[in-house]
């Protein structure tokens, strides 16, 4: 057998040669790893760096401390008959009608079973539910794309807000919320409408009426953030949105929506 | 010169006058943000106002908790333990507001606190409705179920709190 | 804090269930401007008539309508500053436009409608104005020679001149007159969440309904003019306006007809309602005095051979009812049906002016508004005389 005569040189090159094969299969296994997967993935919700909300239905029980605590949070004058936010009641009767009401947006509470005036008696109430419901702050919003001067807005983060300095009262934003959000604001006399507490959310804090809600029903957090209750909810469970027929993409998702919901 | 170039020469004066002032008034950061405009064209100083000037009202347990430390400890171990103190003790009617220290002048807290001891507001959560969630979930200690009693019946014309302790309210 | 007020609550009755932010935002203002508007359209369209197509009968009127187009134009943002809460902004439509927004596109239509309306009237009364700067003095000759813009040529040329450039301007108008009112069809037409209004058809059923309006106040105002000096009515002239209101009248007619047919037809969600909204509750505004008595009685009026003026002003008066509750139907009807498809809401337009917004916002200052035309053509007239009269000129 002829003796190899191992240089230095070639002890060098098989040695590249053998630490660079090696890494070939290595690295093949760095893109086979599975979180590495996953981001290369067009994840639908990874891309959106904004804000969602989630309304878990099933657990509201009307008490309104919500609509309280976002009027003293965001100085709408309290006996006003406008509100940011508002809980709708939905009473089927054995009757088969469908009553539906929202007492000063319930910003005092559902005491009695009363919906629309009528008493009714267990015996002929069938089914009944909470709805809160609040700005959808879109993606798409159809009440930004009519402000005639740009006084209202999305923010990077899809927030939805107005500039009350440049606001004319139009209402022409108001008259294109296919969710009747907005409002004129009694003292400053421009749109309003719920703003997700944006002064709140952008220092860390949740949102007034997710902090006052004892029954989790309510939940905020960005939409593309895994360790997010609202992504959790989003890609796990059966969520709703409100009037998708609008193509407004609206951002809060709905737990235990019903077919009679408006 | 051609009279009949007059009236445009006007006109264009106007426009000339119109971008001037326009160019005044205007305020410098309104802009197309990330040249959205569609969605984007407004007053960027204006989400300054939003994120930063307006004020926080709701301050939470963690506030409260300067003071009324032991108050909190109970609630926590109570089945009130989601209620925020803010929930049943700012009062939206300011004739109602009774906190002995100043508030606002000594914490910048712009709430109204007192002590609201009537059955409205017991009610708002614990009325009966057949349509009311029967159970309650957002307890740590698990799912327990949710008491409600008829405001005719239970005991009407008095007082909740003569009875009920609504700081500890029940289990342990 | 002060408490203020919840604009929408002084006019809104709810039933049933509406959204709690739910009120009648657009209220008379919003039906006043595109009727002034409408108006404008239809009185240039007609002046154009006869400058553009050389309908010589129409020349009697054709200096009147295009001065009172004028007059209208002027009171036309009128409403509009009365609606906006902030009216002291409203330059900011014109400071930040967003034209994806169709009112931003009013500020540019309506300049450039104005620029050439008063155009247009310049080189019409040019002459006139030249002459009068010659022989007038005190605060007219000022005026006078003011509006020459410095030029005193009356020679053959330049009238030949002003009168092909009247012929521009005229054919130049008609668009833009029928873009200014064609985009507040849009405006409407284009608002997804009402029912009512969500049809491409919307632009050209305004457009049509302002034609008619603008023809038939031309009429009226014309034979009233002609009564109030003491001059002759030319029964031709009033002939060809009734000629060309008719056709509109009927393609209006149509284009509304089938707006409905179409609602009702293809029955969407909204349509229970919706329907209960057109047929019950408006059944009286909409059925019988929109459509029977400002639409199908005069077109029948206008029909029946050899017209003569008592007729025609009836058919004219009839017909400016019709478009104004044309106008109200839309705007309130379409608000008057909740988002919720679950209730109803019903405008009481507030009478009397108790507060000042209930002047701002009710009867006074609509009267103000409809009456503020008339008076500013009053005034023109002054300055510029609508009807042909021995002024001297050769007359274009």
């Amino acid at each position: 057998m002829k003796q190899m005569n191992l240089t230095r040189r070639k002890l060098l090159k098989m040695g590249m040669l053998s630490v660079c094969g090696t890494m070939i299969p290595l690295s093949a296994l760095e893109i086979f790893k599975p979180e590495a997967l996953a981001t290369t993935l067009d994840h639908p919700y990874s891309q959106k760096k904004r804000w969602a909300f989630v309304v878990d239905t099933t657990k509201c029980v009307g008490c309104g401390m919500c609509v309280k605590a976002c009027k003293l949070e965001n100085e709408i004058p309290f006996d006003a008959e406008v509100t940011r936010t508002w809980i709708e009641r939905y009473v089927l009767t054995n009757k088969g009608d469908v009553l539906i009401d929202s007492p000063h947006g319930d910003r005092y509470g559902y005491t009695k079973n009363d919906p629309e005036g009528h008493d009714l008696t267990d015996a002929e109430t069938l089914k009944g539910f909470f709805v809160p419901k609040l700005c959808n702050h879109c993606e798409k919003p159809s009440c930004v794309q009519v402000c005639p001067v740009g006084a209202t807005y999305k923010t990077d983060d899809g927030v939805v807000l107005v500039d009350r300095t440049w606001c004319i009262g139009c209402g022409y934003c108001i008259t294109n919320c296919p969710y009747f959000a907005r409002f004129f604001h009694p003292v400053y006399n421009t749109a309003e409408k719920c703003t997700f507490c944006y002064h709140r959310i952008s220092k860390g804090l949740k949102s007034a009426c997710v902090d006052a809600c004892a029954f989790g029903v309510r939940k905020i957090g960005m939409l593309h953030d895994p360790d997010s209750e609202v992504f959790k909810i989003i890609t796990t469970q059966r969520t709703m949105v409100l009037k998708p027929e609008y193509g407004n993409e609206p951002h809060v998702f709905y737990l235990g929506l019903d077919h009679i919901v408006r | 010169m051609n009279h009949a170039w007059r009236p445009l020469i006007l006109i264009v004066a106007l426009l000339v006058v119109l971008l001037t002032v326009r160019w005044f008034l205007v305020p410098s950061d309104f802009m197309a943000k990330n040249g959205d405009y569609k969605y984007q064209w407004h007053r960027v100083g204006s989400e300054k106002f939003w994120r930063d000037e307006f004020t926080v009202k709701h301050k939470g347990r963690e506030f409260c908790k300067q003071c009324h430390e032991d108050k909190i400890e109970l609630v926590a171990d109570s089945g009130h333990a989601r209620v925020q103190c803010e929930n049943c003790h700012v009062m939206f009617n300011p004739e109602k507001k009774g906190h002995p220290v100043d508030l606002k002048a000594d914490f910048g807290y712009l709430l109204d606190i007192g002590i609201d001891r009537s059955r409205e507001l017991c009610k708002r959560c614990h009325s009966k409705l057949p349509y009311r969630p029967k159970e309650f979930t957002s307890l740590t200690k698990g799912v327990k179920p949710f008491k409600m009693i008829d405001p005719q019946e239970h005991n009407p014309g008095e007082e909740c709190v003569d009875c009920h302790d609504v700081h500890r309210t029940g289990f342990k | 804090m002060d408490l203020g007020h919840v604009h929408g609550e002084l006019w809104t009755v709810k039933s049933f269930y509406t959204y709690p932010n739910e009120y009648i935002y657009w209220t008379v203002h919003i039906a006043v401007y595109p009727y002034i508007t409408g108006l404008v359209a239809g009185a240039f369209v007609l002046s154009s008539l006869y400058h553009v197509f050389g309908r010589d009968e129409l020349k009697p009127v054709a200096k009147f309508s295009l001065v009172f187009s004028l007059a209208l134009l002027f009171i036309a943002p009128t409403p509009l500053l009365f609606h906006l809460l902030h009216a002291e902004r409203a330059l900011n439509t014109m400071l930040t436009p967003h034209f994806y927004s169709a009112i931003a596109a009013f500020n540019l239509v309506y300049l450039f409608y104005m620029a050439i309306v008063v155009s247009e009237i310049w080189f019409a009364y040019r002459e006139y104005i030249v002459l009068q700067s010659q022989s007038r003095t005190g605060i007219y000759g000022v005026i006078y020679t003011a509006l020459t813009l410095g030029s005193t040529d009356i020679s053959e040329k330049a009238l030949a001149t002003d009168h092909k450039l009247i012929k521009i301007l005229a054919a130049a108008g008609i668009p833009a007159a029928c873009l200014l009112h064609g985009y507040v069809g849009f405006i409407f037409g284009s608002v997804k969440t009402v029912p009512l209004w969500k049809t491409p058809l919307m632009p050209f059923i305004f457009l049509m309904s302002a034609i008619i309006s603008g023809i038939a106040i031309c009429i009226v105002t014309y034979i009233i003019g002609m009564k109030l000096t003491k001059r002759l009515i030319d029964n031709e002239t009033v002939k060809s306006m009734c000629q060309a209101l008719k056709w509109f009248l009927a393609v209006a007619f149509i284009l509304e007809a089938m707006d409905i047919v179409f609602h009702a037809y293809v029955a969407e969600e909204s349509w229970d309602i919706l329907s209960d909204v057109l047929f019950e509750r408006f059944a009286f505004k909409m059925l019988v005095v929109q459509w029977g008595l400002g639409m199908i009685l005069p077109l029948i009026l206008l029909i029946i051979p050899n017209i003569k003026t008592i007729r025609a002003f009836f058919a004219g008066g009839l017909i400016l009812m019709g478009v104004f509750m044309m106008r109200w139907d839309v705007v309130i009807g379409g608000q008057s049906m909740s988002r919720s498809l679950a209730g109803f809401l019903d405008y009481h337009m507030p009478i009397l002016p108790t507060s000042l917004e209930a002047f701002k916002e009710g009867l006074c200052a609509v009267i103000i508004l409809l009456s503020a035309p008339f008076v500013l053509l009053y005034l023109f007239n002054f300055i510029l005389p609508i009807f042909q009269s021995k002024t001297g000129e050769k007359g274009l």
